[in-house]
């Protein structure tokens, strides 16, 4: 059995998604632990010339599975028979893509499943993960149990690593095994639809402006933007304002969109329920701006400033652009 | 046409909950409910009902036995009958455990699609959907806006980076939909007096072929400790301040912590 750590490295539009840079880097950590290498498995388009660049941020191999533009669950099979070959653990972005390929895994080789995670290391040769769970209010630490398959499924939000940047390295790039006959590579896309506008990967961003109920309007996005493009941020909503048809559901955070992990997530008349906060709640810092001097947000923001979003949004807007000259 | 909508009896959102001694979930003395994402996979059911496509809906939950009320309030919905799988060797089941037991009922109940909710509140791996349908050797459509079934195969609509997409796969299958289905619809009176008479079958382990042996313990995963986060400090607030003022209050913060 080898001590290598497996990652997913999905591959869009001819490029690395950022997870697989994250995980890169992330498997590289875990491998200077366990004794053994960061092993990329990419699919997707772009993987089989993109694999190797993987190499500068933390991957020593990449095993390309498949170049086409299938839905992930597609390549299940073969990430299964790449995963029969060794590894001590296996990192999935905690993505609906990476969830799906994870859950595969787990059914088809008997494997413990951890997460998503906010930390993994490996003591005494066993891996051991943290994760938040009761809506947060709890952090539990957990391992496999005695005699446990390997590899551990460990699922991994987006920003909980930082990719490495500036390597020159060059990851060796393999063919993979014949992929086994699963029933998965007979889910197929029948159709594809583009989205009106143009929508952002809201898990990939570093800095969030998201509005909610408060916003009121289709229209009341406009002054977010503004600030968020001030930032240098995206925007994003409360299942509230995507449900009115206010903005797309791909930039919906919360139990049933996304679960973003930014360094600074403003949210803007979001009261701040249950199910959107445990879409942001690991954000490293949190700003609320609501007219209701006891929303909920109120009690986990960092910052909590009570007034109208239509006053405080356009002068913070202003004053950030003066401060960066811009 | 038959589906079974799996659901899972969780702690009511909000509830005060806590890990026991054991180290497992104290559920005790905390209010039970479905989990409301399974509501939607119960909606999305009966609506296939409504339109004709399927005749029979079955619901199958794993749980202790009061999970039996959770499966009541299903039928009071809408749908023909109910399974609950239970047996003391499946406390403290983690995801692989779960989906052990309920690949082997599927096994048993042989539906064309078994439907589940997207995620379950009181655990956030969302990956039992999937480790059934391998366990099974099925496809699996996730996370579906909409579900329809016609002519052999199902199809989801299911968001995508930049838009949709329909995917599709050949009966039998396991699905998942999301919250995007429509509203959950309320048991009326009626429902209700008529969940009664609905049949429920208890289930042991053997039921479905399996034994305590084989599921050792029903985890491959064990908490090894449990703690509070780490306290942060407290919020501040900016309050009663002309815009402009408040404004450059934040923009301080910001730039005090290099956000800017």
């Amino acid at each position: 059995m080898s001590n290598d750590i497996l990652f997913l490295a999905e591959f869009t539009g001819g490029s690395p998604a950022r997870s697989a840079l994250e995980l890169a880097t992330g498997a590289a950590e875990l491998a200077s632990q366990s004794g053994g290498s960061a092993v990329a498995l990419a699919y997707g388009p772009g993987a089989a010339d993109g694999a190797a660049a993987l190499g500068a941020h933390g991957a020593t191999r990449a095993i390309v599975l498949g170049d086409d533009d299938r839905p992930a669950i597609a390549y299940a099979a073969a990430v299964v028979s790449a995963a029969r070959d060794g590894g001590l653990a296996l990192l999935a972005p905690a993505t609906p893509n990476g969830r799906d390929v994870a859950a595969v895994l787990v059914g088809t080789l008997d494997l413990p499943a951890f997460g998503p995670v906010r930390a993994a290391r490996f003591s005494e040769g066993t891996i051991e993960t943290e994760q938040a769970t009761l809506q947060g209010s709890v952090i539990t630490t957990s391992c496999p149990v005695d005699g446990a398959a390997t590899p551990s499924v460990v699922l991994v939000l987006a920003n909980t690593f930082t990719p490495n940047e500036g390597g020159s390295g060059s990851a060796e790039v393999s063919q993979a095994p014949a992929a086994e006959d699963l029933a998965f590579t007979q889910v197929t896309v029948a159709e594809s639809h583009e989205a009106d506008a143009k929508v952002v990967n809201l898990e990939e961003a570093t800095i969030i402006v998201a509005g909610g109920r408060g916003v009121a309007s289709e229209d009341g996005f406009g002054p977010l933007r503004e600030l968020a493009s001030a930032l240098g941020g995206a925007v994003g909503a409360s299942r509230a304002a995507a449900d009115a048809g206010w903005i797309p559901y791909q930039l919906q955070i919360g139990q049933t969109g996304k679960v973003v992990k930014p360094s600074l997530y403003i949210g803007a008349g979001i009261s701040g329920a249950i199910q959107h906060r445990v879409g942001m709640q690991t954000a490293e810092h949190v700003v609320a701006i609501n007219k209701d001097p006891d929303a909920p947000i109120g009690e986990f923001a960092d910052l909590f400033v009570v007034g109208d979003l239509f006053q405080i949004i356009p002068a913070l807007t202003d004053e950030i652009r003066r401060r960066k000259g811009t | 046409m038959k589906i079974v909508v799996c659901i899972k009896q969780v702690p009511a959102t909000g509830a005060d909950k806590r890990y026991a001694d054991d180290l497992r979930l104290d559920r005790a003395g905390v209010e039970a409910i479905i989990n409301p994402l399974d509501e939607y996979a119960i909606e999305q059911a009966l609506r296939l009902v409504d339109d004709g496509s399927v005749e029979s809906v079955t619901y199958l939950s794993m749980g202790p036995e009061q999970a039996s009320e959770a499966l009541r309030r299903a039928l009071a919905m809408g749908g023909d009958d109910a399974v609950l799988v239970t047996d003391p060797a499946l406390a403290g089941a983690d995801e692989w455990g779960t989906a052990k037991v309920l690949a082997a009922a599927l096994d048993k109940l042989a539906p064309d699609v078994a439907l589940m909710g997207m995620a379950s509140d009181d655990a956030r791996g969302s990956l039992v959907p999937g480790a059934v349908a391998a366990m099974r050797n099925l496809p699996l459509l996730s996370y579906g806006a909409e579900l329809n079934v016609a002519d052999g195969a199902a199809r989801v609509r299911r968001l995508s980076a930049t838009g949709y997409d329909w995917l599709s796969a050949p009966l039998p299958l396991v699905a998942t939909v999301t919250d995007q289905v429509g509203e959950p619809r309320y048991a009326s009176l009626k429902g209700i007096m008529a969940a009664k008479r609905k049949p429920m079958q208890t289930w042991s382990l053997s039921d479905i072929g399996l034994s305590a042996d084989d599921l050792h313990g029903a985890a491959l995963t064990r908490v090894t400790d449990t703690r509070a986060p780490e306290e942060k400090p407290p919020t501040e607030r900016i309050e009663n301040l002309p815009a402009a003022e408040a404004a450059t209050k934040i923009a301080d913060w910001l730039t005090t912590r290099k956000l800017i």
